[in-house]
């Protein structure tokens, strides 16, 4: 009977997955795109050469195009994608206005198209995760209000009284990206095409990293959290480990999140008292971030065999111990004195790639392998196999660049702030460049295997789709208790 | 549908799925009142919402598939189940449905439901929860909002930081302190103008005090820098402190409301009732609440007398154990009184309602326990009249130091003030002892053993003499069968020992005497295959018999029926015969409770005097106490009478002892109530258990020794916390007063302090468990007696 | 540092607006029962909602009480 029913049946008792597929196959092919130029970058880096003298592929305009691909494109698209699905299939309602929700995806995609095409032409604002000249961030509000209505309004729709924790995560992300953005890019118009920041000098330094770091709170964190509070569970079929610690994690995290930015700028113009708050208030996020962690690993407790013979699952798990590294050593790094070991160095990079490698990387990866089949008709991608190997060879890859990057920053820090005993350098800069140079060699190595590993999913998602059939699926009747 | 992951069919208690035993009665509107209320509907109909206390669930599938046996049920419009409170809240329409169909629901389901009439307690303390949560929520986040706001001014050296920055800084502090005045501190700040008014000193008067200075100080400070109050602000020690005093109060009613819902659990049942007879010869099932002087009522057999009477029809024999002691059951005719309370053994009967008791056992017991909870027990009243002079002279320390130091440096003079006010803590000293008891009180009923007043635990950790009753306390409700005896005929023509008992069960079987029950147990009749026999009758008073297939006629009865001579010796005796001939003999004897002899030998080897005080004859008693190690003069006390038993406690009293007295029936109840502490069984129905200060529900003794160990820590916690808040006080009030005490640090020690004595209170909740306990079961839920 | 003047006070805001968020999530109930809501997302329904979408779906049958099956 209900099957039939299903086909028979009115839109409005079916969920919206429409985004939700572009949105998944986009950030695949985001992703593609967006390590391609983070190998070409980092080959760049390795073999000056290879900037061949054409401006549009030179270093400094690629940087900002890889940066922007693989946090906005890669890491937005999977947001989005991840926060469609949950908020319907938690909230067992329909998307809120679904037409909005294209909406969304159509001007995100427009946003990426233009950071494509204006960054290798050298527009920037110069802001670093903030380069885009204002057309596009302009743009870029308009769809970020779209997609807090269509989120919100699915969420005040909702036939389940609880909201489930991840959608916390995903509406505190939504709600502070949006603050950060407006703020931050806040820029007096000068030409279609150039724009002077309504702050300036060590002020706007201050705000940037005040935006900085916070995007990376709740863009690259407080999502993504949200995506490993339903698809672990979903995927290992267990619940969370300790429900109400994640709800306690959420508070934690919003308690602390916003004064640790100043860590960005130690022993540079911005006052002494400043950078301490900055360093004090990231040792103090040690706390909530392992607790989440702790909390999605021994989400496993008792089933860690399931780990042998699902690699989703590891990457999923994975991705939590990389997250618990890179919570840890950022705070580390803030402390003032292990930054000035550790400032304008690749040690830096490291850290960065391993979060962004690492955590959401792999969890982004997880969740699209456990989200495309689904989307299409499946219950698993075309080939595990091929999941496993990709994991294999994503491990291998982040291995690879984050100690090519950690010894490689210890040796620059140190070799920055030898002195001779009459108190003059004894390396010159250039040789430390010339003495980073095999680091630099790994490092590419690395990101070579990261980025294969990414093909082989590319591959795997097509070979799925192509199999697979776009089929609606029926909201479940819920007792009118719930409402 | 929802699946289980691993279903088991949780045991339904037979007794209570015969109409009889009252499903119906949750439709009785008196009965219904007391777990239902009445609500307007959408369309402005009058819908019913009932609360339910649920059983079985162990999973969370578990609460799903109840919601949806309950909105199978039609007339039904909604249904919650909180799986973690393990309770349903349902709304129906009453002109489509009945109470009791919801109970049918859950049960098809396989699961088990009772009303649950603590409903209205529970959802004030869930305000109470929320509220306090709340509070803490905003104080604790303020706090940390205003620290980093704080923080620049600690860490800027001299002319670091641009005075138009830290007035930037001190604004948002004095904005985000305002919730924390107004609202967080608002109940302590109206408390203590309550006590002004009353002319009173309470607790929260120098608290408030601090703060309203502290507030006003800072916000002086922040708004005119150069004036009067210095530009010193203190919004994050404010905060702080408030935040952290709170936290501990947050603590201390969570520890509170467990002890109130580990009660309420243990108590849910469904309601009792009794078969009135109608004028037309009808039956109706009615609460005992219902019944009237001049009522008739039918009493099955099985079920207890639900009220005082005569008996109108039949004849029966009555189990007044519980009253009289005796074990015997006494036989009853025409025109013989009953007692309420007693059970019906021989055959149904008809009875005449005298006077009705008001046995509202489930409300008494959970109303004393929350009054319980409501008394300040001795040592907090010891504590409360030290707390009013000890707050003078905080004050006057207070006002006398800031006097001082306006004289050396004006500029700390209000905030050593403010420090000494914060510093010193009585909450610490008036917290020590509630807290404690409280704490033990909640241990004590996870485990079993309810307390009407937390004072019982004081007396319980010192009493030293422990007087047991003996029927129903030391032993079982149940007979035992301990000897067989075959006569020379019986040798002959029987198998041996196993035949005499598979017959005697056989006949057994038919009747609900304790003596029948014992021998049915013994022979393990579900095992064994048990002889047919055809025409039974029970002859009450006298005994059993019936035809097997081969026509012999078996009987099973007493001696004097049977016309047997015989020794009565010690123990109640059945004798089986077969057509006339005696064969066999049975000595039944009470069974000691599980752990009554270690209980005894626990209490003894702690050197406490134990005696066993018995209505019963002397042989009887003296044999049970031999068997429990109880010997010398005054061990035991035989044929004792109401008076005589009282007469020993007084005597015990008068030597100097401290007396425990733990009984059973209604004739302990002026024992109970001279002993200095009591403790009542949990099984049997009745009203002395309103006497005593303590019900041990679990009917473990093992659990009193427990208790009385528990009850021992919980007073040298007590003690600990006392000392530590007086040492606390000795130390740190000096050091404010010398000004080494800046207000943050003060905040920080005052709420530390507090956090520690709660949480030292919290290890009392830990009952003491000895190598080789069992380990605690879940209470006894005495459903159906 | 004069970008304080504009982060304080916008902190200062999204405090009370955390604070009221909360309050509104514990009074709305959001906080009750949560281990059983931490388990709901694995409840069968959601989860053959996903896979049922293998099975290729018949041809629908005219009658017209099927459709609108569900309120």
């Amino acid at each position: 009977m209900a099957r039939s029913a299903a086909m028979a049946a009115p839109a409005e008792s079916m969920y919206s997955d429409q985004a939700i597929r572009l949105f998944a196959l986009a950030a695949v092919l985001w992703g593609v795109v967006g390590m391609l130029v983070g190998v070409i970058i980092a080959a760049q880096l390795t073999w000056p050469e290879l900037n061949f003298g054409i401006p549009y592929i030179s270093y400094g305009r690629l940087r900002p195009l890889h940066t922007n691909a693989v946090i906005f494109a890669f890491g937005g698209c999977t947001l989005f994608a991840t926060s469609y699905h949950v908020v319907q299939r938690t909230c067992q309602t329909r998307l809120f206005a679904p037409k909005l929700a294209l909406f969304t995806f159509i001007g995100w995609q427009v946003v990426i198209l233009a950071a494509a095409i204006s960054l290798p032409m050298g527009y920037t604002q110069g802001k670093e995760y903030a380069e885009l000249e204002w057309p596009i961030d302009l743009l870029i509000a308009v769809v970020w209000v779209s997609y807090a209505i269509v989120f919100f309004g699915t969420v005040g729709t909702r036939k389940i009284r609880h909201i489930y924790v991840a959608n916390w995560f995903f509406g505190a992300f939504i709600l502070a990206v949006a603050v950060l953005h407006i703020v931050n890019s806040a820029a007096i118009p000068a030409g279609l095409w150039k724009s002077y920041s309504a702050y300036s000098g060590v002020q706007d330094a201050m705000i940037q990293w005040w935006y900085g770091h916070n995007a990376v709170g709740f863009f690259l964190t407080a999502g993504f959290l949200g995506i490993m509070y339903y698809y672990i569970p979903k995927q290992a079929e267990r619940p969370v480990y300790s429900y109400r610690l994640s709800i306690v994690h959420f508070w934690a995290l919003i308690f602390t999140y916003m004064w640790a930015g100043p860590h960005h700028l130690h022993y540079t113009a911005l006052p002494d008292w400043a950078q301490s708050i900055g360093m004090i208030f990231s040792l103090v996020l040690l706390a909530p971030s392992w607790g989440g962690m702790i909390n999605g690993i021994m989400t496993l407790s008792g089933a860690w065999h399931k780990l042998r013979d699902d690699p989703i699952l590891k990457f999923l798990i994975v991705s939590l111990s990389f997250y618990g590294m890179s919570t840890f050593e950022g705070p580390m790094m803030s402390i003032k004195t292990v930054n000035a070991l550790s400032h304008y160095t690749d040690w830096t990079i490291g850290h960065v790639h391993s979060g962004a490698l690492g955590w959401v990387g792999m969890i982004s990866m997880g969740a699209l392998y456990h989200l495309i089949p689904r989307m299409y008709g499946k219950t698993a991608m075309h080939s595990t196999k091929a999941i496993e190997t990709h994991f294999w060879l994503a491990t291998l890859g982040i291995v690879l660049y984050i100690a090519a990057m950690w010894i490689a920053g210890v040796m620059q820090g140190l070799m920055w702030r030898a002195v001779n005993p009459d108190g003059t350098l004894v390396y010159t800069f250039v040789e430390s460049v010339k003495a980073t140079f095999p680091y630099y060699v790994v490092r590419l190595l690395g990101g070579v295997l990261y980025f294969s590993g990414m093909l082989i999913m590319a591959w795997n998602v097509v070979m799925t789709v192509r199999t697979g059939q776009a089929v609606p699926a029926p909201i479940p009747h819920v007792a009118a208790a719930h409402a | 549908m929802q699946v289980c992951a691993d279903p088991v069919t949780p045991a339904v208690n037979p007794a209570l799925d015969s109409p009889l035993t009252g499903l119906t009665v949750l439709d009785d509107p008196v009965e219904q009142g007391r777990f239902t209320q009445w609500v307007v509907g959408a369309a402005g109909e009058r819908l019913a919402e009932s609360a339910l206390q649920l059983s079985g669930l162990h999973c969370a599938a578990c609460a799903g598939l109840i919601e949806q046996a309950l909105m199978g049920v039609g007339g039904v419009r909604s249904a919650v189940v909180n799986s973690a409170a393990q309770r349903a809240a349902v709304r129906w329409d009453p002109t489509q449905t009945r109470a009791s169909a919801l109970i049918e629901a859950v049960r098809r389901a396989g699961y088990d439901a009772v009303p649950d009439a603590a409903a209205p307690a529970r959802a004030l303390r869930h305000a109470e929860h929320r509220q306090a949560l709340w509070r803490v929520f905003v104080a604790s986040f303020c706090a940390m909002q205003i620290m980093m706001m704080a923080t620049p001014s600690y860490l800027a050296g001299p002319g670091e930081l641009a005075p138009d920055l830290r007035q930037l800084l001190n604004w948002g502090s004095w904005l985000l302190s305002l919730p924390v005045m107004l609202f967080c501190a608002g109940p302590m700040l109206a408390s203590a103008w309550r006590c002004l008014r009353a002319r009173r000193i309470g607790m929260d008067v120098p608290v408030s005090l601090a703060l309203l200075i502290t507030f006003v100080a800072s916000t002086g400070a922040t708004f005119s820098p150069d004036g009067v109050f210095g530009h010193e602000v203190y919004f994050d020690s404010l905060s702080m402190f408030v935040s952290f005093l709170l936290g501990a109060r947050y603590v201390e009613l969570r520890a509170r409301h467990g002890a109130a819902q580990a009660l309420e659990q243990a108590m849910a049942r469904l309601p009792e009732v009794a078969l009135r007879l109608l004028d037309d010869g009808e039956l109706e099932t009615v609460s005992v609440h219902r019944l009237q002087p001049g009522d008739r009522v039918r009493v099955p057999v099985g079920q207890a007398f639900a009220a005082d009477g005569v008996v109108l029809l039949g004849a029966t024999q009555a189990d007044e154990s519980l009253l009289t002691g005796e074990s015997a059951p006494v036989t009853k005719t025409v025109g013989s009184e009953l007692v309420a309370g007693s059970v019906n053994v021989g055959a149904p009967v008809d009875m005449t309602v005298l006077r009705v008791g008001h046995d509202t056992r489930f409300e008494a017991i959970v109303s004393m326990m929350r009054s319980a909870m409501a008394q300040r027990p001795a040592a907090a009243r010891v504590a409360d009249r030290w707390a009013a002079p000890f707050l003078w002279a905080v004050l006057l320390l207070a006002a006398g130091a800031g006097a001082v130091w306006s004289v050396i440096d004006p500029a700390r003079a209000v905030w050593v003030a403010v420090s000494v006010l914060i510093v010193t803590c009585p909450c610490a000293l008036s917290l020590a002892a509630p807290a404690t008891l409280v704490a033990a009180a909640r241990g004590l009923a996870r485990r079993g053993v309810m307390l009407q007043n937390l004072d019982a635990i004081e007396q319980l950790a010192r009493a030293d003499h422990f007087f047991f009753d003996k029927t129903g306390t030391l032993t079982e409700n149940q007979l035992q069968l301990r000897e067989i005896v075959l006569t020379d005929a019986g040798h002959q023509r029987l198998a041996g020992d196993a035949e005499a008992v598979a017959r005697a069960a056989s006949l057994a079987r038919y009747s609900l005497h304790p003596m029948a029950a014992a021998l049915v147990a013994a022979a393990g009749i579900s095992e064994s295959p048990s002889p047919s026999l055809s025409d039974v009758r029970e002859l009450p008073g006298l005994g059993l018999e019936g035809t097997d297939q081969l026509g012999t006629t078996w009987q099973l009865g007493s001696a004097a029926w049977l016309r047997v001579d015989h020794d009565d010796g010690n123990a109640a005796q059945v004798w089986l015969a077969r057509d006339g001939q005696a064969l066999a003999s049975f000595a039944l004897d009470e069974r000691l409770r599980d752990g009554a002899q270690r209980a005894v030998q626990d209490l003894q080897a702690q050197g406490l005097q134990v005696s066993l005080l018995s209505g019963d004859t002397v042989g009887r008693a003296t044999a049970l106490g031999e068997r429990l190690g109880l010997h010398g003069p005054g061990a035991v006390i035989a044929g004792a009478k109401p008076q005589d038993k009282l007469a020993a406690v007084v005597r015990a009293q008068a030597a100097g002892r401290r007396v425990a007295m733990v009984g059973d029936g209604i004739n302990d109840a002026p024992v109970l109530a001279r002993a200095d502490i009591s403790l009542a069984m949990g099984l049997g129905a009745l009203v002395s258990r309103s006497q005593a200060d303590a019900v041990v529900t679990s009917n473990r003794l093992s659990d009193i020794v427990r208790a009385r160990a528990t009850a021992q820590r919980a007073l040298r916690i007590v003690r600990q916390n006392m000392l530590w808040a007086a040492a606390y006080n000795a130390v740190c009030v000096p050091l404010a007063v010398l000004g080494y005490l800046p207000p943050w640090a003060a905040g920080l020690g005052m709420a530390a302090s507090s956090m520690l004595v709660v949480m030292n209170a919290l290890r009392a909740s830990n009952v003491v468990v000895e190598p080789g306990d069992a380990t605690p079961g879940p209470m006894v839920s005495a459903r159906g007696t | 540092m004069e970008s304080l003047y504009l982060l304080i006070p916008l902190s200062v805001g999204l405090v009370l607006l955390i604070l009221g968020v909360f309050g509104w999530a514990l009074y709305g109930g959001q906080f009750d029962d949560l281990e059983r809501e931490g388990e709901r997302i694995l409840q069968a329904d959601s989860v053959r909602l996903d896979n049922g979408q293998g099975q290729q779906q018949p041809p629908p049958e005219e009658s017209p009480e099927q459709v609108n099956v569900r309120d």
